[in-house]
């Protein structure tokens, strides 16, 4: 393997990675822009959604025959996956942040690590403390330019994201409820006047991010094989920094935050140290907010008087 | 307002009745400290049951101080060190408690151990293999278990003669355990004259290490020897083989477990060397019975489960010499005992605490289970 080849092989590794952190960036951003929240609970909701995943497949794998039903078979995995966390998402809305409204930005911060606390010791509760195994859902094929390689799972989950995403821009851009949640996200209290139905809006938007988040919890189960009930907190943390990396509440800052976060990270670690693989996501985090708070594709607000 | 102020009280009650049993025979408590929440909690949980198991037998046969009742106390140290210590120090604080087998990872017998040794209670590990613990001078220790630096220096041996390996990489979890395991290694390797490519390191609870082995893939080394637990064992092995490294994997009593080839799957698992305290447990006789008994109790029975009787046993004698509750005499009634026969081997303590009799066998995973190949030299 040429350096070049070890370079792309990282470059290729990084970005699914950083796809499935941009899944989870998506949520955080969405949540923020729109009802100025900062949804910790979500990185829980990501895991559940991994869990959810593994429980659908062993529950309807049964049914399907053949090569030919993994065709509907993984797809319905996905939807009813997202429809749970999209569920979970709204639940824990309308109990845990929407009696808080009009409260300090404080304390919807901290029900959120409650939140966060709750699912995960249910998880742990209702599966078991330990790592469980996540099968291939689907039979793993490996393809090589050179000494550069990749999976099909690889390119599904790259296809996957990018029609989610697209589909998710399709929805803000084009239809009443995404027309609602920009004006909300400009000013709320215009927002109110004019009639929108800020409550609604919020839920939606809470249940669009966790369906998102739900399906890159899938995407990392089926990528690393094994899930744990507090993987959520680590890969929300640095979803969250992709976030704030991409410019908070900016929906393409998202995709971009999560990518350059999963490359960055896996350049790190491969060329300067794995040891402190964890430490470059956070450094980058420091750094942006030292010198770019309004992150790339945010633009500085002017505080509204 | 009157309701409120009952609140606490039927809690009270709730909790009072909740200590139950017979509140009139007096009981001496046994401590357990293992992982049993986590990705480790199958290894902790393993050890936890032998020691119920050994107690309950103990106090079948009549092996106890008469008058009491006992009792396995299990605590969780999240294989965390200052859960560790938090752990000890409630196991101090409880006059009930006479001896502690435990922890499981170095990284927390290490800090555990000094809180044992202020209370003046025998702690005994099934699993911690750190040679450092028992460098301390805390006269409370004892281990069951062997060494790294047997455990580590036998791998690398059996790697360079056995297997002949002439080039190596070694990656470890950066613990207590996994780093000293590595260490161990590595030194033995440089003497047998293998060729050490790079030394690296990771972290507990990362789940993507594709970076790494992208990094050491063009080195193409004969063998990865991993000093760590199986959740990242699993996903190491996994990902290597995935990225078409085919070097042989080698590792410690951290990855000889069956969740290592669950997690990993079987396939891939397949071929994978483990260094691992004891023997062949099949094929001595006073174990089957043991695995018997655990197997119609718990179900399967793990590598560790072994360790946690054979060092409860060895408390519940301590403590019938005793023959009293206090924790000063059982340390004394331990320290007197010249050696004990449990089912992993013949256990005698040096005046460090460590086993003087090191068993050690190199296993193989084959077609789905950790198979014993030969005793480690």
């Amino acid at each position: 393997m040429s350096a070049l080849d070890i370079f792309f092989q990282q470059i290729i590794n990084g970005l699914t990675l950083g796809i499935i952190y941009a899944m989870i960036a998506l949520g955080y951003t969405m949540v923020y822009g729109i009802a100025q929240l900062i949804n910790f609970a979500h990185g829980e909701i990501f895991m559940v959604g991994a869990y959810l995943g593994l429980t659908i497949y062993l529950a309807i794998q049964g049914f399907a025959f053949g090569p030919a039903g993994l065709v509907i078979l993984v797809p319905l995995i996905f939807i009813f996956t997202m429809l749970g966390c999209s569920a979970l998402g709204a639940l824990v809305e309308q109990t845990a942040y929407r009696p808080l409204h009009n409260a300090p930005r404080l304390a919807p911060l901290i029900t959120a690590i409650g939140v966060s606390f709750l699912l995960q010791n249910a998880v742990m509760l209702l599966y078991g403390p330990q790592d469980k195994y996540f099968p291939n859902l689907i039979p793993i094929h490996r393809f090589s330019f050179g000494a550069v390689t990749f999976t099909n799972l690889q390119m599904i989950i790259a296809a996957a994201a990018l029609i989610l995403m697209g589909l998710l821009n399709l929805v803000i851009m084009h239809t009443r409820t995404g027309k609602a949640m920009r004006a909300l996200a400009e000013d709320r209290q215009a927002a109110y006047l004019m009639g929108i139905p800020v409550n609604r809006v919020i839920t939606q938007t809470f249940v669009i991010g966790s369906a998102m988040a739900g399906a890159g919890g899938l995407m990392f189960g089926m990528y690393y094989n094994t899930i744990n009930f507090h993987d959520g907190y680590l890969a929300g943390l640095k979803a969250f920094t992709a976030a704030v990396l991409g410019g908070i509440g900016n929906i393409p800052g998202a995709l971009i935050g999560g990518i350059l976060i999963g490359v960055l990270e896996g350049l790190g670690a491969g060329y300067l140290s794995s040891e402190w693989k964890n430490v470059f996501a956070f450094f980058i985090l420091i750094l942006i907010l030292l010198f770019r708070p309004q992150g790339l594709l945010g633009t500085r607000v002017v505080k509204k008087l | 307002m009157k309701r409120i102020l009952q609140f606490p009280r039927v809690v009270l009650i709730l909790i009072l009745a909740g200590c139950g049993g017979n509140p009139k025979t007096p009981v001496i408590k046994i401590g357990c400290a293992a992982p049993l929440s986590g990705d480790q909690a199958q290894i902790g949980l393993e050890n936890c049951r032998g020691v119920e198991l050994a107690v309950a037998q103990a106090e079948e046969n009549g092996f106890a101080i008469p008058g009491y009742r006992f009792q396995v106390m299990s605590q969780d140290d999240q294989h965390n060190p200052s859960q560790a210590v938090n752990v000890a120090k409630k196991f101090a604080a409880d006059r009930d408690v006479m001896g502690v087998i435990g922890h499981f990872n170095s990284s927390c017998t290490k800090p555990a151990s000094a809180i044992y040794y202020a209370a003046g209670m025998v702690q005994i590990t099934p699993a911690s293999t750190n040679p450092d613990i028992s460098k301390q001078g805390f006269n409370t220790f004892f281990r069951v278990s062997a060494t790294d630096d047997i455990q580590g220096p036998s791998g690398a041996r059996y790697a360079a003669s056995s297997l002949g390996i002439k080039t190596v990489i070694l990656i470890d979890d950066k613990t207590t355990y996994g780093k000293g395991l590595a260490d161990e290694f590595e030194k033995e390797a440089k003497k047998q004259g293998l060729s050490v490519l790079t030394h690296e390191g990771i972290t507990q609870g990362d789940k993507d290490f594709t970076p790494l082995l992208i990094k050491i893939k063009p080195l193409n080394p004969d063998m990865i020897y991993f000093g760590g637990i199986y959740p990242e064992g699993a996903l190491l092995i996994r990902q290597a083989r995935s990225l078409q490294i085919p070097s042989l994997f080698m590792g410690g009593d951290g990855i000889a477990s069956p969740m290592f080839i669950e997690l990993a799957s079987p396939e891939i698992a397949e071929g994978t060397y483990a260094t691992m305290v004891g023997q062949d447990m099949k094929k001595v006789p006073a174990a089957e019975k043991f695995i018997q008994n655990y197997e119609a109790k718990y179900g399967p029975v793990g590598l560790w489960s072994a360790y946690g009787y054979d060092a409860a046993n060895i408390l519940m004698s301590a403590l019938t010499k005793a023959g009293v509750k206090d924790r000063g005499k059982i340390l004394e009634a331990l320290r007197s005992t010249p050696s004990f026969t449990g089912i992993t081997g013949i256990i005698a303590f040096d005046e460090k605490g460590d086993n003087k009799n090191q068993v050690l066998g190199i296993f193989k995973v084959h077609s789905g289970k950790l198979d014993y190949v030969e005793p480690a030299q």
